[in-house]
Formats: C-alpha cells, sequence, structure tokens
C-alpha cells in the first residue's frame, strides 16, 4: 500500500532520506522511528506529496506520488506535529471546506462530518467558531480533517507531540479504530513508548538510513538470537526446577531464586512448550510461564548505532 | 475560472469573510458613503450653479439648471468609479499578496497541499476568495455607479467598460500580489508587500509610456483606458498602435493584461503545489517561449518616428536605433530568463549524474542554464532580423546593422551567461540567500568595474575604453559602430569573458563533485 523505491533526498549540501527502499503492505500499522534528523519527516513529506524526492519513487496505492500527487492524495489522510486550522471558520465549516478540497462526493459530505465531528468527541462544538476552541479540540478537529475522506493510508508525523495525555489516548484509540477498519498506517515518533503495543511493524532509521525494518517479530528476533523467560512456581521446586533447565542445551542464563526466575532459551516460540511439559512433568508446580516481549524501546536502544548526527 | 464560486477555497473564504452581519454592515456603509458622495456632489453643483446664476443672462441660467441634475450625476459617476478603482485594485493586490505568505505563516499551507485541490483550483480560489470583501463592496455600489452613470449621461457601454476595465487589472493584479506571496517565506512577507507596492506605482506609472516608442505599454495603466472612456477630447491622449496599426487604448489594455496574466497564472500553476526551495518560475522552454514573447511584444507595440517624417523624433528613428534598443532590452530579458533556470543543487547533481551515464542530455531541464540562454539569444536575433524586415518599409534596413546587431547580442549574451553561471555557483555554495547575495556580488563588480575604468581614464582614453571593454558590456552599445567594425577591445573582452564562463563552469563542476554531508544534527 506505500511503497518507497529508492528514495533519496538532498537539501542544499545534506543528505536527508539515502536510497530509502520500503514496502508496507495493507493494514499494516507501521511505526517509523529514529532520533530527530534522521530523515523521518522528510520520507513522511515525500510520501504525501509535499517534497519531490531527488531519486527514487513513493508510491502509494500503487500511484507514484510525485507523478500524480492529486490522484494520490485522494487516499491520504496527512497529520503532522502542528495543528495548524482556520481559526475564521465554524468546526463543521472547516471539515466541509477539507471534504470538498478532497472531492468527496457531494451527498456524502454532510453525514461524514457528522460521523466524524462524533469521532472525535466535538458534537456540542459542532457550530462554534474555531478561534474559540481550547487547544485540545484544535488538535482533535486537526485529526478529523485528517481522516474526513475515509483515507486508505494515514501519513502520521509525530502526531501525538504537544498533545495532552487524554487526547495521547483519544489519537491511540482511533488509530486503532482507523486500522481496525483496514487503513495503512506510518507513523514516525521518537517517543517510542508511543508506539508500543500499536505498530505491527517498525523501522529504525539513523543518518538518512533505515537500519532496521520488519514486523516486531522479525526485528525482535534480528535483534536477540535467544528469548528471555520468565517462571514462578509454588513450593520448594528451585533445585529441581534448575536441573531439569540446565539440562536442556538451547537453554542458557538460568537465573531462579525461590519461587521465580528467567532464562534464555534459543529456540522457537512452540518449542517451549515442552520445555514446560518437562518442568510440569518433574512436579514443579508452575504459577506462570512465559516470553518476556521485549519493548520498541529496548529494540532501538539494542539495534541503534546511537550515532549523533 | 468557470463556477468559480463552487470552488472549495472560493467557499472556504466567502465563509470567512462574509459572514452575514459583516456582510450587512459592509452594504450598509458602502450605501451611506454613496448618498454622503452624491450630497457632497449636489452641493458642489448647487454652489457652481448659484455662482452661475448670479453671473448669467435668463437664457444662460436655464441652460445652466438644464444641465445640472446631469453634471451632478456624472459628478458622482466620477468619484464612485474613482473610489472603486482604487478600493478595487489596492485590496486586490494587497490581499493577494499575502495569500500564500500568510498560509505559510499560519502552517495551513501543507495541509491545503495535500488535499486533491489543483494547482488551478486554488489559484482561482484565492484570485477570487481573497479580496471578497472588495468585490461585494464593489458590487453593493455598482448599482448606484450604474444609475449615475446613465443619469450623467454615459452609454451602458461606457458604463460597463469601465467596470470590465477595473476588473482586468484588479485581475492582474491580483495574479501579481499572488505571484510575489509564493515567492516570499513567512520571514519575508514584510519584503512581498514592498514588492507589491512597487508593482502598484509601476502599473499605474506606466501610463508615462504613452509619449514613449512603445505607447500601448502604457495600456497597462487602466489611467489609459480610463481617460479613452470618461475624458473629453482635449484630455485624450494618442490611440496606441498595434504592427502599426491604432487600436483603442481598452482593447491594447486587454492584450497586455491578458498576455501578461496568463503568463503569470502560468507560473503560478507550475508552482504552487511546490515546496518552497522547488519553486522554479518557468520551465526551460517555456523561458525561451517567454522571452520571445517578450521581444515580439517590442515589435508589435514599436512607434518608429523616422527622421523623414513630419512627427517629432522619437525613440526609433532608423532600424539602427531599434536594433540597439532590442538588444538592450534582450540583456535584461536574457538575465531575467537566467534568474527564472537556475537549478537547484540537488536537481543538477541528478543532471551530472546522469549525464554521465548517457541518460541525461545538455538541454535538460534541470542542466546548467547557459545552453538555453543560448537559444534564447538566436530566437532573439531570428525575430530582430523578422522585426526589422518588416518594419523595412518605415525604417530601411542594412546589412551593417543585423551584422553589428549579432555582435552586440554576442557579447550581452556572453556577459549575461556569466552573471547567470557566477549565480549558479553561488547556489551551489553554503550561502544564504545566495542568489540574492549572487546579485549583489554582482553589483559590487560592476561598481567596481566602474572605478578601475575611471581610474584608467586618468592616464589615457583608450585605457579607459579598453578597461571599458574588458570589464563590461558597454562598448556593445556604441551607436557609432556598423558591421562588425568594432574596436578590438571588444573582441578582446569577448575572449576575456568567454574564458572566465570557462572557469565558472569548472568551479560548477568541482562543486558538485564534492560528496554530500549526512543528515542534519539531532
Amino acid at each position: 500500500m506505500i511503497e518507497f523505491v529508492h528514495l533519496r533526498k538532498e537539501y542544499d549540501n545534506v543528505l536527508a532520506v539515502e536510497d530509502l527502499s520500503l514496502n508496507i503492505p495493507e493494514g499494516e500499522i507501521f511505526g517509523l522511528i529514529g532520533p530527530n534528523g534522521a530523515g523521518k519527516t522528510t520520507t513522511i513529506r515525500m510520501a504525501c506529496g509535499l517534497l519531490a524526492p531527488t531519486l527514487g519513487r513513493a508510491l502509494i496505492a500503487g500511484v507514484d506520488v510525485a507523478q500524480e500527487p492529486e490522484r494520490a492524495q485522494q487516499h491520504i489522510g496527512y497529520l503532522s506535529d502542528f495543528f495548524a486550522v482556520y481559526e475564521d471558520l465554524k468546526v463543521w465549516e472547516y471539515l466541509d471546506y477539507f471534504a470538498h478540497a478532497y472531492k468527496m462526493p457531494e451527498a456524502e459530505i454532510p453525514a461524514r462530518i457528522t460521523e466524524v465531528i462524533a469521532q472525535v468527541n466535538l458534537e456540542v462544538k459542532r457550530d462554534a467558531m474555531i478561534r474559540g476552541l481550547s487547544r485540545g479540540m484544535k488538535q482533535r478537529l486537526g485529526i478529523a480533517r485528517a481522516i474526513i475522506h475515509r483515507p486508505r493510508v494515514m501519513l502520521l508525523d509525530e502526531p501525538a507531540s504537544g498533545l495532552d495525555p487524554k487526547a495521547r489516548l483519544e489519537l491511540r484509540n482511533l488509530l486503532r479504530s482507523l486500522r481496525d477498519q483496514g487503513a495503512t498506517i506510518l507513523i514516525s515518533s521518537h517517543i517510542l513508548t508511543e508506539l508500543e503495543g500499536f505498530c505491527t511493524s517498525i523501522g529504525i532509521m539513523e543518518k538518512g538510513r533505515m537500519v532496521r525494518s520488519g514486523s516486531i517479530e522479525e526485528v525482535t528476533a534480528a535483534a536477540a538470537s535467544t528469548r528471555l523467560v520468565r517462571l514462578s512456581w509454588a513450593g520448594d521446586s528451585l533445585a529441581v526446577a534448575e536441573g531439569k533447565l540446565k539440562s536442556d542445551p538451547r537453554i542458557s542464563e538460568v537465573n531462579l531464586a525461590a519461587g521465580m526466575g528467567t532464562f534464555r532459551f534459543s529456540g522457537a516460540e512452540e518449542e517451549l512448550a515442552p520445555v514446560l511439559a518437562a518442568l510440569v512433568a518433574a512436579n514443579v508446580r508452575l504459577t506462570s510461564f512465559g516470553e518476556v516481549k521485549q519493548t520498541v524501546e529496548e529494540l532501538y536502544m539494542k539495534l541503534s548505532t546511537h550515532e549523533v548526527m | 475560472m468557470p463556477r468559480f464560486w463552487t470552488n472549495p477555497e472560493f467557499v472556504r473564504h466567502r465563509r470567512a469573510e462574509l459572514r452575514p452581519v459583516r456582510a450587512i454592515t459592509v452594504a450598509a456603509v458602502v450605501v451611506l458613503m454613496c448618498v454622503l458622495l452624491g450630497l457632497a456632489c449636489w452641493s458642489y453643483q448647487q454652489s457652481i450653479l448659484e455662482q452661475a446664476l448670479a453671473n448669467a443672462s435668463k437664457q444662460g441660467a436655464e441652460s445652466i439648471q438644464e444641465g445640472f441634475a446631469r453634471n451632478t450625476w456624472l459628478l458622482l459617476y466620477y468619484w464612485l468609479v474613482g473610489l472603486q478603482g482604487v478600493a478595487l485594485t489596492f485590496w486586490t493586490l494587497f490581499s493577494c499578496a499575502q495569500s500564500v505568505s500568510g498560509e505559510r505563516d499560519l502552517k495551513t499551507w501543507e495541509f491545503q497541499r495535500t488535499t486533491r485541490l489543483t494547482s488551478a483550483e486554488i489559484l482561482i480560489g484565492k484570485l477570487m476568495g481573497e479580496p471578497i470583501l472588495v468585490y461585494f463592496a464593489v458590487l453593493c455600489a455598482a448599482p448606484i455607479t450604474l444609475v449615475a452613470g446613465l443619469a450623467g449621461g454615459l452609454s451602458l457601454g461606457t458604463v460597463i467598460s469601465v467596470f470590465l476595465l477595473l476588473a482586468v487589472t484588479s485581475l492582474f493584479l491580483g495574479l501579481g500580489g499572488m505571484w510575489l506571496s509564493t515567492l516570499m517565506e513567512s520571514r519575508t512577507r514584510g519584503l512581498g508587500l514592498m514588492g507589491a507596492l512597487a508593482l502598484y506605482g509601476i502599473t499605474l506609472g506606466m501610463f508615462g509610456m504613452y509619449e514613449s516608442g512603445m505607447p500601448g505599454l502604457a495600456a497597462i495603466s487602466p489611467v489609459a483606458g480610463m481617460i479613452q472612456l470618461l475624458g473629453d477630447e482635449s484630455a485624450r491622449v494618442p490611440a496606441p498602435v498595434l504592427f502599426g496599426h491604432q487600436i483603442s487604448w481598452l482593447l491594447m489594455g486587454a492584450l497586455l493584461c491578458g498576455s501578461f496574466g496568463a503568463w503569470l497564472a502560468l507560473m503560478l500553476i507550475r508552482n504552487l503545489k511546490r515546496d518552497y526551495p522547488e519553486i522554479r518560475p518557468l520551465s526551460r522552454w517555456q523561458a525561451i517561449g517567454c522571452a520571445a514573447f517578450l521581444n515580439f511584444l517590442i515589435y508589435a507595440l514599436l512607434r518608429p518616428t523616422p527622421l523623414k517624417s513630419s512627427a517629432a523624433p522619437g525613440w526609433f528613428t532608423d532600424a539602427g536605433s531599434v536594433a540597439l534598443f532590442v538588444v538592450a532590452m534582450n540583456g535584461l530579458i536574457l538575465f531575467l530568463m537566467g534568474l527564472a533556470t537556475l537549478t537547484p543543487q540537488e536537481r543538477l547533481k541528478v543532471w551530472r549524474l546522469k549525464r554521465a551515464t548517457g541518460e541525461s542530455a545538455l538541454f535538460a531541464d534541470d542542466g546548467l542554464p547557459w545552453p538555453w540562454l543560448g537559444i534564447s539569444a538566436v530566437v532573439a536575433y531570428a525575430l530582430m532580423v523578422w522585426g526589422l524586415l518588416a518594419w523595412g518599409h518605415t525604417l530601411p534596413l542594412d546589412m551593417g546593422t543585423l551584422q553589428a546587431a549579432a555582435i552586440r547580442l554576442l557579447l550581452v549574451l556572453v556577459f549575461v551567461t556569466r552573471d547567470v553561471l557566477f549565480l549558479q555557483w553561488c547556489m551551489l555554495t553554503r550561502l544564504r540567500q545566495p542568489v540574492v547575495k549572487g546579485v549583489l556580488f554582482l553589483c559590487l563588480y560592476y561598481a567596481a568595474a566602474t572605478v578601475l575604468t575611471a581610474l584608467a581614464g586618468v592616464s589615457s582614453e583608450a585605457a579607459e575604453r579598453w578597461m571599458l571593454a574588458l570589464l563590461t558590456p558597454v562598448l556593445a552599445f556604441d551607436p557609432e559602430v556598423r558591421g562588425i567594425a568594432f574596436p578590438a577591445a571588444t573582441y578582446a573582452g569577448l575572449a576575456l569573458q568567454t574564458g572566465v564562463i570557462a572557469t565558472v563552469l569548472v568551479a560548477i563542476s568541482s562543486r558538485l563533485q564534492r560528496p554530500m554531508r549526512a543528515a542534519a544534527a539531532a
């Protein structure tokens, strides 16, 4: 749905994005992470047609954004870290303007405006002037603008920066509902907790290059050759459990204390089942057993070269 | 323009600017002003009438009384048209001059650029929408103006023509203002407004050209058309000429505003949705077309005054003076064309890479500007030959004039190419605002050349001419030279500057070979 082919962008003497090739399938939520100046914003601006690439192509739903910007933009909802709005319009007029600007069918527009206003909880402000709205409300209106034309692709550049916690939560819920409706989302952030438990794939950018990309599982697997497993048990089974675990050649770094502990396992996820069965068979009364998933932050810290640009 | 009232950008402005309360207030104020103006005119005419009655015979008094109403309406009409003209043109220009830069300032521009609105739709929406308040005010005053004009004895055609003249001029100024606005970032908005003020002054001031060798240029100012429509016989200026034939000021104004407006619209449509650093007014072929159009315009608007004719000598007394003027104008046209076609560093690097692999040609849109300046000069010379032959019946042409013009144009081309390539080199450096600084460096260069020439002049006149020829193209404009018999210094200057061009090209090439720095600091 989103495809970058050898994308490159130079500004004067600066190479902002270098030979970026990426394919994000439909329904994916792709988190673009990296420090400030890594090229995330430039990438997103090229994807939505605000910047022309120096070389390469950005395709949205198969449409080359630089060649047919208006056709590509019908599929794109763009949200950036600033929420500038036309202060001299009413809430519904603002959305009506963008609905027409995105060339939605005339008959659909009134119902869609009502629907979107409800989605961002601005029903009571429908006829209010925008200049009278609070900052949070204006931000929500900005989100409504981005989704008014039912885009299949959402391009979000640091969308949560400057949002209060409640608005962040609302944004997250809104994006989840868009994902459930089949939208493909490319979201950039340097606040990694924002992306936690939300993205299906991530890409780590540094110095204009994609250092690593893929599904969370793939990136995790690439980042760590072993899985960290945590277990806990009832009763006095420390010695038995330790003996069983150490006897398995795939297990290392066994670190058990009274009633709980961790170990590293080098096999696939499904291969953990026999380990669990063996412990149960050895009369270890397990109360919990499972892999400790790495957070996006831990992954980033592990994979990033931490080069300061 | 068709169905502009449904254009989302126009609708946005209409909603924002013309809310019912504001619209009613504006309409009421306009009507009130019209009434007050009417009373003032009536009072003025009344005082004139009373004075006239005191001094006139009975028969004379009757005729003055008969003309009283007509004169009062006519006076009111003049005032209304004058005020509307000033308000319409001034407001349109200045609101359009802030349209794009204002949105950049508010940061709403990016969201507009990511919609499906095309550049043409945005252009029409802004042109019709930004000044909507003044359009509405004029619309409110229009019925009163119409009545005043008709009651004042003017024909319906004249009254409508005046409105059309004002509309065409304000749309032209609006396009000019919007182009200025496109060129300005939020931090240079003030500069844009100053540019708009200058544009307003130039447009009105063009009226002064009616006495020049190209009187038609005065038609850009609405004053010429107004005088033709509303002025009495004594105030009227001679009609302009198009290819030697007299046409009305109105038609000439429509032709000029229409054609210049079309070029502005083309530049806007090409660039409105582009990011600021990627703005390039015209493609290379379009720039050549524009240069050809401007050259063509010179011959179309020319009013020759041969020495043998009864008319007082003007700008163009023979073919040589026309050729000299055309060469001088082409110096300006080529420089502006060079400025409009400078290539951003990233595009130039890509062009260089593609050229190395044979994917791109020398005459590419992203390549260096000099080959296109050459083409433009050739087109200008071809048009000059055509133009001088076409005017041959009035201004006899000889081969020497054409030869001298060729050498002059070559000299101008070389100097302009050198200057444009220098600006291109500036764009590859890390200078902030490289083009502005480059132009300032060029000004410094010509100031230094003047000083050096003056210093050389202290020793001998020959040294002064040599210095002038080596450093500037001034000697190309020596009207005494016929054929190719230019002084040796002129040819030496030509050779020297060709060498300078080669040096600048080498400098550009070495700049393009430098590796890129990685992204900005975190």
